[in-house]
């Protein structure tokens, strides 16, 4: 259906106060010769403004309690969103008369006096006649959008704050969000964490990459300069430390839970660091965006790294493919949060990248994408062509 | 855009409605043509089913047809949603379309649903019959 609700105005239309129908006479209807006599209510007519939604019954106390609301622009399919769940919309006809007869107590003097029947007995009116009913069907979100958005503009270190506020261009709020995006607001906040967004002055943006290496390398040589265990950093001396730096308690927050987790102790709060994630970091700023020989990105890398921190080849998985050209191998960030989150972008995004693909890489490539009711097999199936020369080669996976 | 949507009456006290269904069409005759309201249509009848006796059946007598089915619960139960435009609130600068709420005002869980070809009552014999259109009224 479609998002825009359109005014169902129908001048014509005879005020109706949404009873006088009599449901409960056709739904206490027993045994032993009881009828109902069924009629046209006095405002039987088109109704356009109510609509028919096949509601689960595990979604009917979101329904029921108003926690549930439907998103989209005009020119987008229209989702449902209970707080942690998006479901399509999509409206299903039928060829059926499907007359609805609403609550309420009727009144037996409408009837036209051509009722043979005599009796003055139970009348039931039907307000309209169903074109049919809008079904859910449970989806993923729709939040390739939220990527482009939050990329407009990066927070950056000692931005001019108050010309950026005077101009929002590119800035969005939770509510802007809400507007834009087609997801729950559960899943929209899980895909502002995976993008590493920060609600700053109101408005949620990603960090700047080289904003983020300048705070990491100076919590790093902090760390060092006031003996701080990378695995039990204490927080207040960190934050205040860092805000004497000139950084401040939110963007410091922000950077501590992206690289590392947080550890109460002796109702004390520690951080304390993770390995993969600061090696991660590291590894994108020494590979940038060009290719190196895999053996100088190692040197170069393993150099950059403080002390007390191992780096290993594993901790790229996702984020950086090698490849063998002639005797040397070559290495190039391609990381996984840059790729479309809708399946059938995602595998023709990575056929682009390479004909043919390894299980042990591309499991890293695909293991992000939930589809509701759909496993990754089915995925696989839907999207590559699977081929293995003989029982014990690895298989090889390219473009259906 | 949102739309958000309310129900008024919580989850216990939802107002039931009641669907009668059946396939086809029903026709009014020409002369009620334009203005069908508060016209009758047929007879909704419950009786004991001829099949299982503790299941309740239902005829549908409309004119000179007569309708047998069942009770049918739902797998999913329909809510009726009534569209409605928010006043107030938004700028004058809006566009008209732009404040729009969704309301539950019922829910469905059973329909009355006539699947069956209707049986021609030959009692009266009529000419004017048609075989998937009903008239309404004679």
């Amino acid at each position: 259906m479609d998002a825009e609700m359109e005014d169902a105005g129908i001048q014509t239309e005879i005020e109706w106060d949404g009873g006088g129908g009599g449901a409960d006479a056709v739904l206490g209807l027993a045994g032993g010769g009881a009828s109902v006599s069924l009629c046209y209510h006095q405002a039987f007519g088109p109704h356009d403004d109510l609509v028919l939604l096949e509601a689960a019954d595990d979604l009917l106390p979101d329904l029921l309690q108003g926690r549930v609301i439907v998103r989209g622009r005009p020119d987008e399919e229209a989702v449902l969103c209970t707080p942690s769940a998006t479901y399509s919309m999509k409206f299903v006809g039928t060829s059926n008369s499907m007359f609805l007869i609403p609550p309420g107590e009727p009144s037996a003097k409408y009837l036209r006096p051509d009722d043979t029947s005599g009796n003055a007995n139970a009348v039931a009116a039907t307000i309209k006649l169903a074109p049919g009913s809008i079904e859910l069907v449970r989806v993923a979100p729709r939040l390739d959008k939220l990527k482009s958005l939050l990329r407009e503009r990066p927070y950056i270190l000692d931005e001019d704050i108050g010309n950026a506020l005077e101009h929002k261009k590119g800035l969005y709020t939770w509510q802007d969000l809400c507007k834009l995006i087609q997801a729950s607001d559960g899943e929209l906040l899980d895909a502002l964490n995976t993008h590493s967004a920060v609600e700053i002055d109101g408005f949620w943006r990603t960090v700047d990459a080289s904003s983020v290496n300048t705070i990491l390398d100076m919590i790093l040589h902090n760390s060092v300069l006031h003996d701080w265990p990378l695995n039990a950093m204490p927080e207040n001396d960190v934050l205040s430390v860092m805000e004497s730096d000139g950084f401040t308690h939110k963007i410091v927050t922000h950077c501590l839970n992206r690289f590392g987790t947080k550890v109460e102790q002796e109702a004390r709060s520690f951080w304390s660091l993770d390995e993969k994630r600061v090696c991660l970091q590291f590894a994108r700023r020494a590979l940038g965006a060009g290719k190196m020989k895999l053996t100088n990105f190692m040197d170069k890398w393993k150099r950059s790294i403080p002390s007390g921190i191992c780096p290993d080849l594993q901790m790229l998985e996702g984020e950086v493919l090698c490849e063998k050209l002639g005797a040397e191998t070559w290495v190039h960030a391609f990381s996984v949060t840059d790729l479309p989150l809708a399946p059938a972008e995602r595998f023709a995004a990575l056929f682009r990248e390479r004909p043919k693909w390894d299980w042990k890489d591309l499991q890293h490539y695909i293991r992000d994408l939930h589809v509701p009711g759909v496993s990754s097999e089915g995925l696989l199936i839907k999207y590559t062509r699977r081929t293995q020369p003989n029982a014990e080669a690895e298989p090889i996976f390219t473009a259906r | 855009m949102q739309i958000r949507v309310q129900c008024g009456c919580g989850e216990s006290s939802c107002p039931e409605w009641a669907v009668v269904e059946l396939q086809g069409v029903v026709q009014p005759q020409a002369s009620f043509a334009g203005d069908i309201r508060g016209l009758h249509i047929g007879r909704l009848c419950a009786s004991p089913s001829p099949s299982s006796a503790s299941k309740v059946g239902y005829t549908f007598t409309v004119g000179y047809h007569e309708l047998a089915g069942t009770k049918v619960t739902l797998k999913k139960p329909l809510l009726v949603l009534r569209k409605k435009k928010v006043s107030g609130g938004a700028g004058d600068e809006e566009p008209p379309s732009a404040e729009v709420e969704l309301e539950v005002i019922g829910i469905i869980r059973h329909k009355i649903l006539f699947k069956e070809r209707p049986k021609a009552l030959i009692s009266k014999p009529q000419s004017k019959e048609k075989k998937a259109v009903l008239p309404a009224a004679n």
